[in-house]
């Protein structure tokens, strides 16, 4: 892979835009942010500085036995397995060089926000988020709201062995244990926080029956956290793509939510009175998103799964961009029965045949 | 309220009995308004109490007059035969008819049998195949048909009987006299109406097949596209529906070219306007203008045209005025009030477009291109039969019934022109017969006498009608719902059936429709169950009715929000409302129930629920 790559790669830097060393979900924001969508300002700690970390510990070899030996381990062995690997990780010195390239890009991003210790997202970003047909969703770790440079780099090296834990060694499509399939990388991305007044997740297509004229969205007040756990019964809305109406709605009696609090960091905390029973998002909001997921969808040709938060100001920010991993694998099926002509279609729907069967479910055949 | 078959929402299978049906006060002896085959009996009961029957609001919101009746009798035969002699189509039989305590009810009949389904369909495929193939030949044969019709209804003319026969009569040596004329026109008239009523539907049901199999598609590719989407997809630029307001927004620019508007906007009465500027110096171009505008533009129905109550443009011009008013002020705050038909075709070929790209496969993709492609070929009939037939023909139609209501007025039968539509059509074959009878002999005709009492009572009984809330269906809804005429005009559909079944209010005095236009508004409502009610619409009011006819457009202007009983793709309600931004919620089956004038309500389109907050005092 690129081993000429920079320890620390800024989003916003020219080749960010779809960079192997930045893992997945780190070079796609490198080309949203290309693309001129509004996505928070950060930076990715690279695969490459990963890998010169794990060079200089010594740890390159250990790590590279327990992910080829991941597909046949036992789900009880893997702790004792990487036992060592993680010690490795969590103790050993940084190469100085890569240290100082992490503080620096840290106070970089303290000058470009005006913020002293500003708050963080640190994200892993796995290299094998790339293949196909492997989502890893929530896999890999995520820290909210990290504060200052000390304890960035901590929550770096926890990104770092989150590749080592269970669910990653374990995580498998098809029968197969993917992270055994090669040697994977891990960058770690560093972002500017969202103050989100709500978030959620975003898909380009219906999830439920991949009907590619919908946007199908997901939102709670405070972070999106709650979504993506599952623990918070979102709102939903479903929007038509083409023609923009919300074609469906659905709110949540949210009375909790996800948002940060001095005393106990990120938590989940009642709402006050005057929020309940009010939507989340306005209309407007809806289809700005809306808006912006067929641009996304567009720009990466082919449908997406998409995290967006709306800040204290309101203005939508992309958090995260990754491929739909479900209806995208599918062959594409018919929903005409028969070939007929037009007029054969007609005739035959007054004859009292059905001429199509309902998008993508695979349900009966039309007639 | 008058819905009483409601007691136990959640375990109903079946409506209210139509033999259940209760006169309501001051309306007993109804029956003798309508013909014996219209009325419910007890001969019948074992197929009519097992049928669904299903409120037309859509057509006949209001109790029918007698003499109205020409128009649903009309359509009871010529709309059925279609379906079951002409094509026929396979699965559908006719659509039967009874009328309910002044009100139209209807119901579809199917077929089920595989074998005869099979007999018919080869029939069909052969004979709807060819009008498919060769539509727009035989829409412009159609349109020549229809032009015709109405060219001959033109010519027919009421004069009341002479003194004596005129002189050509006696030495052309013609043989047949002013009584002969005068029954004789009155078979023309009765004729040409069944004349056009019958290309109403020569085209309609095919035109709604193509149409609906394209809808179908849609909705089954894109489950939960609109109705409005699919039809902007088909729907044409320069349909003739359009023509009228068009008219008037081209008479405005021509007002302020002409300096005549400021005369126009001054006079809010129709006459005292024209008056007023025909006293200008730009007055003669601007009435010349408005004389070509009017022929045959304002042969526009305020109503669907199948009622001689609905205000007709031509005789009655207050709703153009207004609008025009509307449109002159709009031009002088600098507006530009042309339909944006660039932008219009421009989203039309976009959205036609991103939908077909999103389609699975290259084989639905062809389909997707044929079934749109056939649309748009019988869609311009679909749309266009409408102002000629509904506008222009009815319209003139009532005006030659009225013009015969001059005679018995002449002849002293009626006290007014109008009175002629408290008889049934062949009532007044009888009258005119009892007059020339009288006419000839010289004794005075019964009809001098006879008339004036029954018409008395008849209009009482109409008006306690009137005051009487049709439910939306009666009788034991069927296992599924087939035919294309009642799912796409009616909007009738399983779901509808089920949603009326649930009841006529929610428990939390909350009405629930479809989410027809975004937006909450909370106003004073204005209950219109009569066109004529249209007049007294105030600014800011809430409109709340059966359903809108296209002509209504102008009132929108003064509205907040819509609410109606009905609504089926084809109603305008949930378009115009979007059109002018305004919040709208359709079928909610009971909103002319529930709500009364005044009642302050909120209207939440973007939900689809209709509240009730405050009911007004009653008088």
């Amino acid at each position: 892979m690129s081993a000429a790559a920079p320890f620390v790669l800024w989003l916003d830097d020219p080749i960010a835009n779809g960079h192997p060393a930045l893992g997945g979900k780190f070079s796609s924001l490198g080309e949203m942010t290309a693309s001129g969508f509004s996505v928070p300002p950060g930076f990715g700690i690279t695969t490459s500085a990963y890998r010169s970390f794990m060079d200089a510990a010594g740890l390159s070899e250990e790590a590279r036995r327990v992910s080829a030996a991941a597909d046949k381990m036992a789900l009880e062995d893997i702790k004792s397995e990487t036992k060592t690997l993680i010690a490795g990780v969590l103790n050993a010195p940084l190469p100085a060089q890569l240290e100082a390239d992490i503080r620096e890009a840290y106070a970089e991003l303290e000058r470009r926000t005006g913020v002293k210790d500003v708050p963080v997202a640190v994200r892993s970003s796995g290299e094998s988020e790339d293949l196909a047909g492997a989502s890893f969703a929530g896999q890999y770790d995520t820290f909210l709201w990290v504060c200052g440079i000390e304890s960035v780099l901590h929550h770096v090296r926890q990104c770092w062995v989150g590749m080592f834990g269970e669910a990653v060694l374990s995580y498998r499509v098809d029968g197969q244990a993917v992270i055994s399939r090669g040697d994977f990388g891990m960058c770690v991305g560093i972002q500017q926080m969202v103050q989100a007044r709500a978030a959620g997740v975003m898909f380009t297509l219906n999830p439920l029956n991949g009907d590619r004229s919908k946007v199908a969205m997901e939102a709670v007040w405070g972070l999106g956290e709650g979504v993506v756990k599952g623990d918070i019964t979102p709102s939903r809305f479903m929007v038509d793509k083409v023609t923009f109406e919300i074609v469906e709605r659905k709110r949540s009696d949210q009375r909790e939510e996800y948002r940060f609090d001095p005393s106990q960091g990120v938590a989940v905390l009642p709402i006050e009175e005057t929020r309940i029973g009010v939507s989340c998002l306005e209309e407007s909001h809806v289809l700005a998103l809306a808006e912006l997921a067929k641009h996304i969808e567009r720009r990466r040709g082919a449908p997406q799964d998409i995290e967006w938060a709306v800040d204290v100001n309101g203005n939508v920010r992309v958090l995260q961009v990754r491929p739909e991993t479900v209806w995208s694998r599918k062959a594409a099926q018919s929903i005409v029965g028969k070939s007929r002509s037009p007029i054969g279609h007609v005739l035959a729907r007054m004859a009292g045949n059905q001429i199509a069967k309902p998008a993508a479910t695979g349900a009966k055949g039309a007639a | 309220m008058a819905v009483q078959n409601n007691t136990t929402p959640s375990a109903k299978r079946r409506f209210q009995s139509p033999f259940d049906v209760a006169t309501p006060p001051g309306a007993e002896g109804w029956q003798e308004l309508y013909p014996y085959y219209a009325h419910i009996s007890e001969e019948r009961r074992a197929v009519e109490e097992q049928k669904l029957w299903y409120f037309d609001g859509m057509h006949n919101p209001e109790p029918l007059y007698p003499f109205d009746t020409i128009m649903t009798e009309n359509w009871w035969v010529a709309a059925s035969q279609m379906t079951t002699k002409v094509w026929p189509i396979p699965v559908a039989m006719g659509i039967d008819q009874r009328i309910i305590n002044g009100y139209l009810y209807v119901s579809p009949n199917s077929i089920d049998d595989p074998a005869e389904v099979a007999r018919r369909a080869e029939l069909f495929n052969e004979r709807a195949g060819h009008y498919y193939e060769n539509w727009d030949t035989i829409y412009a044969e159609w349109k020549k048909k229809a032009n015709g019709c109405i060219e001959r209804l033109k010519q027919i003319q009421f004069k009341p009987l002479p003194e004596f026969e005129p002189e050509e009569n006696v030495y052309g040596h013609r043989g047949i006299y002013s009584s002969h004329d005068l029954l004789s026109s009155y078979n023309r008239l009765i004729e040409n109406l069944f004349e056009m009523g019958s290309y109403h539907f020569e085209m309609l049901n095919l035109g709604y097949g193509a149409y609906l199999t394209f809808r179908e598609f849609c909705q089954q590719a894109f489950p939960g596209i609109s109705d409005q989407t699919i039809t902007d997809m088909v729907s044409g630029i320069d349909i003739l529906l359009f023509r009228p307001d068009d008219e008037l927004r081209k008479l405005a620019s021509r007002a302020i070219e002409l300096s005549v508007d400021g005369a126009l906007l001054a006079n809010s009465d129709p006459a005292s306007a024209l008056k007023a500027v025909g006293s200008l110096p730009g007055g003669a171009a601007w009435l010349a203008a408005y004389e070509e505008s009017r022929n045959p533009w304002f042969w526009f129905s305020t109503g669907v045209g199948y009622t001689h109550s609905d205000a007709v443009w031509m005789t009655d011009p207050r709703l153009p005025f207004t609008a025009l008013r509307g449109y002159i002020e709009a031009l002088r705050r600098g507006e530009d009030i042309r339909r944006p038909l660039d932008k219009i075709i421009e989203t039309r070929t976009r959205v036609t477009q991103e939908y077909r790209e999103l389609l699975p496969t290259e084989d639905d993709r062809e389909a997707f291109d044929g079934l749109v492609k056939l649309a748009r070929t019988v869609y311009p009939y679909v749309e266009d039969h409408n102002f000629f037939v509904e506008h222009w023909h009815h319209s003139l139609f009532w005006e030659k019934v009225r013009e015969l209501g001059e005679v018995f007025v002449a002849h002293k039968f009626f006290d007014d022109k109008e009175d002629i539509f408290y008889l049934h059509r062949h009532e007044v074959y009888d009258a005119l017969y009892d007059m020339i009878i009288g006419w000839a002999v010289g004794t005075p005709p019964r009809g001098e006498v006879y008339w004036r009492p029954i018409i008395q009572k008849r209009r009482k009984i109409r008006d306690a009608l009137a005051k009487w809330s049709p439910p939306p269906a009666l009788g034991v809804p069927p296992e599924s719902i087939t035919e294309p005429l009642t799912i796409m005009l009616w909007g009738i559909t399983q779901e509808t059936i089920q949603q009326w079944l649930g009841g006529d209010t929610a428990e939390d005095g909350v009405l629930r429709g479809i989410a027809a236009s975004a937006g909450k508004v909370t106003g004073r409502a204005r209950l219109i169950t009569e066109s004529e009610q249209l007049y007294d619409v105030q600014d800011g009011e809430i409109l709340v009715c059966r359903i809108t006819a296209p002509s209504w457009a102008p009132v929108f202007q003064r509205i907040s929000a819509a609410v109606s009983d009905v609504g089926g793709m084809m109603a305008h309600t949930a378009i115009i409302s979007r059109e002018y931004g305004l919040p709208a919620v359709v079928g909610t089956g009971f909103a002319t129930v529930n709500v009364s004038t005044g009642d302050l309500i909120e209207v939440d389109g973007t939900e689809g629920t209709v509240r009730v907050l405050e009911k007004a005092v009653q008088a």
